[in-house]
């Protein structure tokens, strides 16, 4: 029998908040953080709504304990304040000591800054410290920075697999503990707003230019946003040596790939299916079992029709309560997975559901619709939160109350 | 490893002659940069043309070199496809960056942006094949391609999987290959690939390629015995690591008959394959492979291509290869015959 696979620290920076507490009074008083950027270079500027940290790259490095912030992109920094809050949540004084995987997840590493002066690397005429930046064109940049800021070496990688990248980060990390490689993997993403983003789905047409409504039937898109999460996941075993104390536990977990189209996925939902039909069975709870779904909800017209028949396949007519949160935060991408997981960690621990902003008419294709209100002292002990991305990538991971 | 883990079956497109018929390495000449440029093979019988027309290069070798290795191991759909790339296609990133500027963002071509996605390529090897299990992509240098094994390791480890597709593919353009020379990751003067590990410069020569292997537990020629990664070592670190390993594994270095190793004649970072070289016996036969494909950060995949090449000629028995990535990324792979 595998071990048990804990959450024993969480640390986030989104558009509702530069920490944890701060995004869970976002979401209890229903506020969203979608508006025009205030950083981000670009004609769409005051056209498309995005979900934006409220702070300045120079803000965050100051944040991050950073005195000489050159080479480091906003990625990067965003990622070092969820890391260190992840830690110190845990109570890790000192990374280093126990060895400690960092599994991190991006989809363009440094591009939020390395797009700026993109020319002027191309260009021989050109000398200056924005040379630094050429490595962080790459994912591996923002990812090796965090690691040798903090100690965290063990086991150093990126996975990039889009929208789903660090619920696939998290399940890579489990995997690790399970298989006795490490005793702690702390897991997640990290994720700047880019031109380069922004325009990419704006060509795809997948951006709404008003906040985004997922489930909703009048729905044209989502809003890009920017944050960055991370969980530190621990053994049973070490956790309870070291007197940890567990958030949650990572019960249930599966990676899946549509095989359907390169951005689309089934209209059946095939894959969002599967992922979370095995997640849940891999925990060991039944369908009933599961109170909430934070549901990938993107509010694109292909993502919600997949994943809503994906809810009504596999649940029936005992559809769970399920929100997405993305009217909060906008669509995180690489960071997505881990800020949705913490939500999810901080439902079971507050008891309360999140609820879908910006609802106001079922899908037609829909027999099911969203939970609009905020629940408070609702009964929360297992919750699946759903990732989906291009190229077919599904992941749906199941975070239950821990002991129950 | 509890259950065996074999390699059944591979494919390469590199620089060498290496995607069909007999491999024979050979020192290419260079003249005009540092840089061995994949030699592509025909895609026709491996790619509809209506997809081809709009598949950019990395895409294409990338399912090209994925396919012919399922078909070299008769097998249809892997239990998982798991894969690494350092860049993804930076043809497509590069793209999108020019024509974000030249269109000043408006009425942009999306092709390029969802091409430069890092997973474009496992998308498109599971949607062809349709293979609706798991798919991860690691886009991390030196480690994108070693996650990749380990991670396939794992699902075989955990009987998720029988078999996985695992693979690493990167490529060099003139442009990418410019904005490195500005930090110093390439020889300044033109350096034959024959002369660059005597070279006695800072620098090495630039590669591509994309290789794939088929993993999985029904025995075969050559076995994947075990793997290992390390951050950052010091060559301290480096040394008394690679001993732990060997005899993790249960094997003397007086065994191990052929080292296949990443030395690329960076005068930076070579003293690491040194230190490593110090704790096989001085006898031990040595390949240097990054003379055939150059380096890139997927090059580890053409390392264990080459290993593999070797043992199945009977050549040798028991082979360690070791890599690294500009002296971040460390990794040691056993395989044996």
């Amino acid at each position: 029998m595998a071990e048990r696979v804990l959450i024993t620290g969480i640390g986030m920076i989104s558009a509702i908040g530069n920490n944890v507490e701060e995004n869970f009074r976002s979401l209890r008083a229903q506020r969203s953080g979608i508006g025009y950027s205030q950083y981000v270079d670009t004609i769409h500027r005051n056209v498309l709504p995005v979900g934006e940290v409220k702070c300045s790259t120079a803000e965050l490095a100051e944040m991050a304990g950073i005195t000489d912030a050159t080479g480091f992109t906003r990625t990067t920094l965003l990622g070092l304040i969820a890391m260190q809050e992840a830690l110190l949540s845990a109570g890790i004084r000192d990374a280093a000591e126990t060895p400690t995987a960092f599994i991190n997840a991006s989809t363009v590493g440094g591009m939020c800054d390395t797009e700026k002066i993109y020319f002027d690397i191309l260009d021989p005429e050109k000398e200056g410290t924005f040379l630094q930046l050429i490595d962080a064109l790459d994912c591996a940049d923002c990812t090796q920075r965090i690691a040798d800021h903090t100690g965290l070496t063990a086991y150093v990688t990126t996975i990039s697999t889009a929208c789903s990248s660090s619920a696939n980060a998290l399940m890579y990390g489990a995997r690790l503990i399970r298989a006795g490689l490490v005793q702690r993997a702390v897991c997640g993403g990290t994720e700047a707003l880019t031109r380069f983003t922004i325009n990419g789905f704006n060509s795809l047409k997948n951006i709404d230019k008003r906040h985004c409504m997922p489930f909703d039937n009048d729905r044209n898109g989502l809003n890009l946003g920017e944050g960055a999460a991370y969980l530190v996941l621990e053994s049973e075993s070490f956790a309870q040596r070291r007197k940890a104390r567990p958030m949650a536990e990572l019960s249930g977990w599966c990676n899946t790939n549509e095989a359907f189209h390169p951005t689309s996925p089934s209209p059946e939902g095939d894959g969002a299916f599967e992922a979370m039909r095995k997640a849940i069975a891999m925990s060991g709870r039944t369908l009933e079992d599961v109170q909430y779904i934070n549901v990938h909800g993107t509010a694109t017209l292909n993502n919600d029709v997949s994943e809503g028949r994906a809810l009504e396949r596999l649940f029936g007519d005992n559809v769970p309560s399920f929100s997405s949160t993305k009217p909060f935060t906008g669509h995180t991408l690489a960071a997505a997975g881990a800020i949705e997981a913490i939500y999810s960690v901080l439902s079971i621990n507050r008891q309360m559901i999140w609820p879908n902003l910006n609802f106001n008419a079922r899908m037609e294709e829909l027999r099911i619709s969203p939970e609009t209100r905020l629940l408070e002292e609702s009964p929360v002990q297992n919750v699946v939160s759903n990732s989906f991305g291009f190229g077919g990538n599904n992941a749906s991971l199941v975070i239950s109350k821990y002991g129950y | 490893m509890d259950i065996k883990c074999y390699i059944q079956a591979s494919a390469a497109i590199s620089p060498q002659q290496s995607f069909t018929g007999d491999y024979t390495p050979q020192l290419l000449p260079l003249t005009e940069r540092n840089l061995l440029r994949a030699q592509e093979p025909g895609y026709a019988g491996f790619i509809p043309p209506n997809s081809l027309r709009r598949m950019s290069r990395l895409l294409k070798m990338g399912l090209t070199s994925a396919l012919q290795c399922l078909r070299n191991g008769n097998a249809s759909v892997p239990g998982a496809i798991i894969t690494g790339t350092g860049r993804g296609s930076l043809q497509d990133t590069e793209k999108f960056l020019h024509d974000i500027r030249t269109y000043e963002e408006t009425a942009l071509n999306p092709t390029p942006f969802i091409q430069s996605t890092y997973n474009s390529v496992n998308g498109l090897v599971a949607l062809q094949q349709q293979c609706t299990d798991y798919n991860n992509t690691f886009v991390h240098r030196g480690f994108s391609f070693e996650h990749a094994l380990l991670d396939s390791i794992l699902q075989i480890q955990e009987g998720a999987a029988q078999s996985v597709l695992t693979g690493g593919f990167d490529e060099m353009t003139v442009e990418h290959h410019y904005i490195k020379s500005r930090i110093g990751y390439w020889k300044t003067a033109l350096t034959q690939p024959a002369d660059m590990l005597e070279s006695g410069t800072q620098g090495t020569v630039a590669g591509e390629g994309s290789v794939f292997f088929l993993i999985g537990t029904a025995p075969s020629a050559v076995e994947l015995k075990g793997m290992q990664m390390l951050y950052k070592p010091t060559p301290e670190q480096l040394s008394a690591s690679l001993t732990q390993f060997l005899a993790q594994q249960g094997v003397a270095p007086e065994e191990i008959d052929l080292l296949v190793s990443g030395r690329n004649g960076d005068t930076r970072f070579d003293h690491f394959y040194d230190v490593a070289e110090k704790v096989l016996p001085s006898s031990v036969e040595k390949i240097h492979f990054k003379q055939y494909c150059g380096e890139y950060d997927t090059a580890g995949a053409f390392g264990m291509w080459t290993v593999t090449q070797e043992l199945l000629s009977g050549r040798h028995k028991t082979a360690l290869l070791y890599n690294h990535f500009y002296g971040e990324q460390h990794t040691f792979v056993l395989l044996q015959a």
